[in-house]
């Protein structure tokens, strides 16, 4: 044992003065400390400007107006064709190149799935029982889809468990899209039906604007009980007649939701400081100031 | 002096039997249990807001940390969905090869499940026994894809590399053993009278009661119910396959243990089927090496080792990435039922109700 004192370096006494001196005394912590996230550069968020909406209007619309466009431009490139030819007749010029339609090109393991109208006798049937109820109905990539109005979604859904040609008993699963860009709606809401019987199944689909409270789906399936509570923490819906709407993943005093397009990826409460690039020690500087904001004291203590 | 009082204690978060950071808030009658609360949340990463800002090929990474016991099925689960969205269709030879790991991967799962389960219950042996065979399915994976446990096995359009010289020696060597070690664990507790105390007649759960809450995979099927993704909407190679689904009706955590017994069982008959029709040809689709979606929106579900993963995607026009992305994991709708299977049994049986579910945090709060 000897009685010599800990070897202090000089060198980090010094950088605790200059950093005494650079940050003034140690303040109090404001609290909460809520990291102020939207004026980060590095964390903006790129907001959508599509609606990725699938549906069989949408599609035939868009398809329509690829094919005018397509048949415009192969009209204008023949038009082009033809008084260039005449040009090149007059002039006495060789002729120019004929335009050659464009075929789009396949791939051999590749089929793009389209939305094609509804022919499954499930869906047929939907839409006999509740007439208008149903906005649309279509099948892609082999799957059933019916997009019902937000206000007969109840019905809907006791109907597919109870009715004897449907009897979809199970529910899979249930949640929600945000579509910040659409202008009549912000989530779509889906819920996926199993016919264990049947081995079927069915996506049913509501479109709801911010602030609409659909009908909870625990009246007619218990199962969706975890399954809304979690579209509530992370998209803020709420379902009226639930039995308990509380958050279940994030904590109960989390801000926001965090499954909306305007919310960060890169959140709160991660780290921003590259220690590996500091090389004057300033981000060091910048994270002992947040250290201080936060109440946590990474100072070294200092020997006696 | 005395009097009659409703105790409150939380179970967990840091409870051995809860295989995770998973905490329940029982309200105790003496030692019965009249309500449970299930609380999770504590192992939350926000996978789906991550892969949302992923490509599809950086999302498969994503998909191995969701069940991590079972990381090759959550891997099929997630090619096998961005396949569906986009309309790609897998060689014959890259769907045996998927589904043979798959069954390896379900092993290994059920595996890792009867020595934790049985751990927990106060059979310490088995959990010797079975930790003994998973290192030989975990060095099978190993020699495929370099990685034991986060596997990333496949890529979309079918798989990355050729079976490695000698992998069919192992995996015949494995099959060859493997039935005899199943024998094995159920010897040790089969006829055992302290386990079968335990699990007979805990932690039931009817078939209704699983219907309605959306309770699938084993738990489902010893309800009496016969509902195996595999056989009802077939994937991979499993519509080629020969095999059986095996229901108890008791629904009690004894017959969930012989249904994963013989789920193995029925695992080594896909396994052997796989490997002796095993299809010449190429492993992977001709495609593009940027995959580009349109829009669309599919919901793919496989069987897991733990009940049915459904994999949801939403994908815009030209997105290198999901615009939306969602998992169904089968642990979050399982643990649901959790107080229904417990309320109004012994403290003692919450611990056998757990393990017969075999949760696994990771998928639960993803």
């Amino acid at each position: 044992m000897s009685n010599e004192k800990p070897v202090q370096p000089e060198v980090d006494q010094e950088i605790d003065l200059a950093l005494e001196k650079a940050l003034g005394a140690p303040q109090a912590p404001p609290a909460p400390y809520v990291y102020d996230y939207k004026t980060s550069p590095n964390r903006q968020v790129v907001m959508p400007k599509t609606v990725p909406l699938s549906g069989l209007n949408a599609y035939l619309a868009e398809k329509a107006a690829l094919e005018a466009a397509e048949e415009a431009k192969w009209q204008k490139a023949q038009a082009d064709y033809a008084a260039a030819k005449a040009k090149a007749e007059a002039e006495g010029a060789p002729e120019p190149k004929a335009p050659v339609r464009v075929q789009p090109k396949k791939e051999p393991d590749l089929t793009v799935p389209v939305p094609s109208e509804a022919k499954d006798p499930d869906l047929l049937r939907l839409m006999a029982l509740l007439g208008d109820g149903v906005e649309e109905a279509f099948e892609q990539s082999g799957e059933l889809t019916c997009q019902v109005a937000r206000e007969r979604l109840l019905e809907t859904l006791k109907l597919c468990r109870e009715d004897a040609a449907l009897k979809y008993e199970m529910l899979a699963d249930e949640t929600a899209t945000h579509f910040p860009a659409a202008k009549d709606f912000a989530f779509s809401v889906v819920y996926h039906l199993t016919s264990i019987s049947r081995s079927k199944r069915l996506r049913l689909r509501i479109l709801i604007p911010e602030g609409f409270e659909p009908q909870s789906a625990v009246q007619v399936y218990a199962g969706a009980n975890w399954l809304e509570r979690e579209i509530f923490d992370m998209f803020g819906i709420r379902f009226q007649n639930h039995p308990d709407m509380t958050r279940i993943l994030c904590p109960e005093d989390w801000e926001a939701h965090p499954l909306r397009k305007e919310y960060p990826v890169v959140g709160w409460g991660q780290r921003d400081v590259d220690f590996r690039e500091d090389r004057s020690g300033m981000l060091n500087r910048i994270a002992l100031e947040k250290a201080g904001q936060l109440g946590i004291n990474l100072k070294r203590p200092k020997a006696e | 002096m005395f009097k009659h009082q409703e105790m409150e204690i939380n179970m967990g978060p840091q409870h051995p039997s809860t295989h995770g950071v998973m905490r329940l808030k029982l309200k105790l009658d003496g030692e019965v249990v009249t309500e449970c609360r299930p609380i999770i949340g504590y192992l939350h990463r926000g996978v789906e807001k991550i892969c949302e800002n992923k490509t599809f090929a950086q999302g498969q990474i994503w998909s191995d940390r969701l069940d991590y016991c079972s990381a090759v099925a959550n891997n099929l689960g997630w090619a096998e969905a961005c396949e569906k969205l986009m309309g790609i269709t897998v060689p014959r030879k890259a769907q045996y090869v998927r589904t043979l790991l798959a069954e390896f991967n379900r092993l290994a799962s059920h595996l890792i499940w009867l020595a934790t389960h049985a751990l927990d219950i106060g059979a310490m042996t088995v959990f010797l026994y079975a930790f003994r065979e998973r290192e030989d399915i975990l060095d099978i994976n190993e020699s495929y894809c370099g990685s034991r446990l986060t596997t990333t096995a496949f890529r979309i359009g079918g798989i990355p590399q050729e079976l490695p010289e000698g992998f069919e020696q192992k995996v015949r060597t494995f099959l060859a053993k493997f039935p005899a070690c199943i024998d094995e664990y159920e010897n040790m507790l089969n006829e055992n009278r302290i386990w079968k105390k335990r699990t007979i007649g805990v932690g039931k759960l009817s078939a209704e009661d699983a219907i309605a809450l959306g309770v699938t995979g084993p738990v489902l099927r010893a309800a009496g119910v016969a509902y195996d993704i595999r056989k009802a909407f077939p994937y991979a190679a499993y519509s080629e396959m020969q095999f059986d689904v095996p229901t108890k009706p008791e629904a009690d955590t004894y017959a969930r243990y012989l249904v994963r017994m013989e789920e193995m069982r029925q695992s080594v008959r896909i396994i052997q089927q796989c490997i002796d029709g095993l299809p010449e040809g190429p492993i992977m689709a001709k495609i593009p090496k940027l995959l580009k979606t349109e829009v669309n929106e599919i919901y793919h579900p496989t069987e897991a080792p733990k009940g049915e993963i459904g994999y949801y995607l939403v994908g815009e026009k030209g997105g290198a990435g999901p615009y939306r992305f969602h998992v169904r994991a089968p642990g979050l709708l399982n643990l649901q039922s959790l107080p229904k299977m417990v309320e109004g049994s012994l403290i003692a049986d919450v611990i056998a109700a757990i393990g017969t579910l075999d949760v696994v945090l990771g998928e639960i709060d993803r």
